[in-house]
């Protein structure tokens, strides 16, 4: 016995002794990280920011530390979203609207400390027209690169090639690099891409500081920022954007305080981690749209009738419950903090009788067709929406086979009329708060996006939103984007859904957080953010 | 043994290409335009067109299969859409802090289940074995990602004594690169500080990526064990007087570890695998995430570049347990 006692001593011993190592090294647990420099926020995200060229990219959590490290010519700031200046000071347009001429405020300076000029802002906008990548798109249709002109070192001019109201709603998206550091950094004529993926050419309140892919991207606040700082003297000494890629690991970050602020808590979450204390929850109205897209031209979903049915089957109350009330419904194609939103008369909500009438006048009308639902996988709520619309229908007689897709197999199927799913739930954010934004979408020459899986063909519409883009007259564009919006609900290509709220959840020890719902989901304007440290 | 072993390198060699041909053609007849999500949502089919040149995404699939394949053999394993930059840097950049997290892992379920399926064997049917069999039937049936995030929520949240994720905490400078791994890296450094953080960073991703392993090994050598126990040498060995802890040590588990080699050098290459739902978990920078996100990406030459990565590791392992088997026995060399 006493041979085994030993022996088995020393395998239990062996056994344990990573355990035992492991509860000697153990660190303790950390709050808001403190530097020589002064505070640093910690901003926990889901993604990654592969590439940081501000012509190049623009996902949210790219735009996020592009807008922390670069300038733009204007800013988008509050709620409701609002153009403010930013490196140009004033600006006009010519009665035709295709001249536009904006003066520089005459003391912002680059990181290097190169003045920003208008040759600068000249170089900008020709790289990114010339690179056709990332946010060329916005402009590349009415401006040329020879359509930009230095008027003197504080003025720039630019001559649009047709009238295009939305330009200046885009500007602010358009940041403005060194010309001098980028040429200097340029590699076989590729106006510095390459060196732009991970280091910064810019003017903005923060310059890059560590730089670790798919770990975390720092920013360093700059001490004397040309604009200086909001919060004076509180302002923090950095950022760090770290990756947090799981729901549950934010929520245990958030928990544990190793993240100050987070972005991709699920609803659930977000109901717990209210009722914790020292935690904020930030849950203010977006624009981002949520519908289900039918295909129009090819299958059952091709009949109007059909789908105003559906439209009319639909629980709208379930999808707010879905996200715990933290939605709103759709009362238009446009969001309600768009320009020019008016809540459309008669939107469908869930009339069964109507329904079955419209079933009744469709080629289906005694139902017994199985229509496909398309979600993004692993999009739980999209998923949960895709079951109420499944139980909704079954009172048509209508199957719905839900199926999940990663996104890049959905966005391929739906690039195609024959591909293009019955059904696609679909959530949308526009780029900026001008209604062409979002009106645009429902235009022919959108046939192929993502947000174009409807494949919605009305000349009339297409014609209303040309006409109301070349319009420099804003009750002329009002009254076309008003038509627009009843015509496209009439014509119902999708089932016009909620709006998500935009939701962060954060310590309480963090100030300054400014929602603007132009910013894309999960972006968080870092600019005047700062930490309340306690006496 | 010369020959033997050259046929075996042949034989990585012909695996690795077969390895490459096959992830090339899975992942382009799958769905989706990697160029298409690169550009953006609202970019036009022009600016799309641009990002498909510049990848060479628009020729022919059998030309680019050719020149994959070119440039595969000269050590180039092409370019990432999503990040620009080369795979073969980004595998080089991400591969040392997978290689430090399954080999912490590896040593953990080393160290824990043989022990353990020893103790298992040596008390067949005790309170004992009835624990490390449910510990075992465990470790192989719960799943990685949930176990993972069970284990943030107790040690982390609840008991607060280890971190949530990642290598480092943020404002810790790491320190400078020799290996890759920051447990050696620190060591070096004299960092000890740094040496203790990064371990405490390390323990959660290692022992969930460690736990259907050390199941593993703990079933194996406990069978193997209890059949060794039985046999006419170890009544033998008892009849003589020799000490239980003697025979069991010396005479039984040397017999029993053959098939546990074996087990470790195929779960090597299983815990690499396994590392893409782990590392997702703990965002621990490695290849697995590498993977995941390109793979969600439809990033198509970094997900071929991991996939001959974990191959080449797999194999190697392999042939290294084949080679040590042929030394054992000689017999196998003839085959």
């Amino acid at each position: 016995m006493n041979r085994n006692a030993t022996f088995t001593k020393f395998a239990l011993g062996l056994s344990a002794l990573a355990m035992l190592a492991s509860s000697a090294l153990v660190s303790p647990v950390a709050a808001f990280e403190r530097t020589d420099r002064g505070t640093v926020i910690v901003f926990g995200g889901r993604q990654a920011i592969p590439v940081l060229d501000p012509h190049v990219r623009y996902d949210w959590s790219t735009r996020m530390i592009q807008q922390a490290v670069y300038d733009a010519l204007l800013k988008y700031e509050g709620d409701p979203a609002e153009l403010k200046p930013w490196l140009a000071e004033r600006w006009e347009t010519s009665e035709d609207g295709k001249t536009w001429t904006f003066h520089l405020v005459k003391d912002a300076k680059f990181h290097n400390g190169d003045p920003v000029n208008a040759e600068a802002i000249r170089y900008s906008f020709e790289r990114g027209l010339k690179l056709n990548k990332g946010v060329a798109w916005m402009l590349k249709d009415f401006l040329a690169p020879e359509g930009i002109s230095v008027v003197d070192d504080h003025t720039i001019k630019f001559e649009l090639k047709a009238p295009y109201a939305p330009f200046l709603s885009f500007l602010p998206w358009w940041y403005i690099v060194n010309p001098n550091e980028v040429k200097a950094n340029e590699v076989d004529g590729d106006y510095g891409q390459k060196w732009l993926t991970d280091h910064a050419a810019g003017s903005g309140p923060f310059k890059l500081g560590r730089w670790e892919p798919n770990v975390l991207y720092e920013v360093e606040a700059v001490d004397d920022y040309w604009k200086g700082w909001p919060q004076g003297d509180n302002r923090p000494a950095g950022v760090i954007y770290r990756m947090i890629r799981e729901p549950a690991a934010q929520k245990a970050a958030l928990q544990r305080g190793e993240a100050d602020i987070v972005e991709g808590l699920t609803s659930d979450d977000y109901v717990q981690v209210k009722n914790i204390p020292g935690i904020v929850i930030q849950d203010h109205k977006g624009m981002t749209t949520f519908g289900i897209k039918f295909n129009t031209q090819k299958g059952p979903t091709a009949d109007i009738n059909l789908r105003k049915a559906i439209a009319y089957a639909l629980d709208y109350d379930a999808l707010i419950q879905i996200y715990n009330g933290a939605a709103t419904l759709e009362t238009s194609p446009l969001p309600d903090a768009m320009k020019g939103h008016i809540e459309v008369p008669g939107i469908p909500r869930q009339d069964l009788a109507k329904a079955k009438e419209y079933l009744a006048k469709s080629a289906y009308k005694d139902g017994g067709i199985t229509l496909d639902y398309v979600h993004v996988a692993g999009l739980e709520e999209a998923r949960r929406i895709g079951l109420v619309l499944l139980d909704n229908l079954k009172a048509l007689n209508i199957n719905v086979n839900i199926r999940p897709e990663q996104w890049p197999n959905m966005v391929a199927a739906g690039s195609s009329v024959d591909t293009s799913p019955s059904m696609t739930s679909v959530f949308t954010t526009p780029i900026s708060i001008d209604p062409d934004a979002v009106a645009y979408q429902y235009h022919k020459n959108s046939w192929g996006q993502y947000y174009a899986m409807a494949f919605y063909d009305s000349p009339k519409v297409s014609e209303m939103i040309d006409k109301a883009r070349a319009s420099t007259n804003w009750d002329e564009r009002a009254t076309l984007y008003t038509e627009i919006q009843k015509q496209i609900v009439a014509d119902q290509p999708e089932v016009f859904g909620m709006l998500q709220n935009r939701r962060w959840a954060h310590q309480s020890y963090l100030q300054g957080f400014q929602f603007s719902p132009v910013r894309f989901t999960g972006e968080v304007d870092l600019y005047p953010l700062w930490i309340k440290e306690e006496e | 043994m010369l020959s033997f072993t050259l046929r075996k390198l042949l034989t990585v060699v012909g695996t690795m290409l077969g390895i490459a041909v096959l992830t090339f053609v899975i992942t382009n007849v799958a769905p989706g335009d990697p160029a298409r999500l690169v550009a953006g949502p609202n970019a036009t089919e022009d600016m799309v067109a641009t990002i498909r040149t510049e990848y060479g995404l628009d020729r022919p699939i059998i030309e680019q299969f050719a020149i994959y394949m070119k440039d595969l053999l000269s050590g180039d394993l092409g370019t990432s859409i999503v990040s620009t930059r080369p795979v073969l840097d980004e595998l080089i950049r991400y591969a040392p802090a997978t290689l430090e997290l399954v080999l912490v892992a590896m040593t953990l379920g080393v160290v824990v289940g043989v022990p353990l399926g020893m103790l298992s064997a040596v008390y067949k049917d005790g309170p004992l074995d009835h624990v490390t069999r449910i510990l075992s039937i465990s470790g192989v049936a719960i799943p990685a990602f949930w176990f993972g995030i069970l284990m943030q929520l107790f040690f982390s949240v609840d008991l607060g004594w280890l971190p949530v994720s990642g290598r480092l905490p943020l404002v810790t400078r790491p320190p400078e690169m020799m290996t890759g791994s920051l447990l050696i890296d620190a060591l070096i450094a004299g960092r000890f500080g740094t040496f203790q953080t990064a371990f405490s960073h390390i323990i959660l991703p290692a022992f969930v990526l460690s736990f259907p392993c050390l199941a593993s090994i703990l079933r194996v050598n406990r069978a193997e064990m209890i059949e060794v126990l039985q046999s006419d040498y170890i009544v033998a060995a008892r009849a003589h007087g020799l000490s239980s802890r003697r025979i069991v040590m010396i005479y039984a588990l040397k017999n029993a570890l053959l098939p546990t080699l074996a087990m470790i050098g195929l779960r090597f290459g299983w815990m690499l695998g396994s590392t893409v739902l782990v590392e997702t978990v703990f965002d621990w920078p490695g290849i697995g995430l590498y993977a995941v996100s390109s793979a969600l990406a439809s990033d198509f030459k970094p997900v071929i570049g991991v996939t001959l990565l974990i191959g080449f590791f797999f194999i190697i392992a392999n042939t290294l347990v084949d080679l040590a088997y042929a030394w054992i026995d000689p017999r196998l060399r003839r085959a």
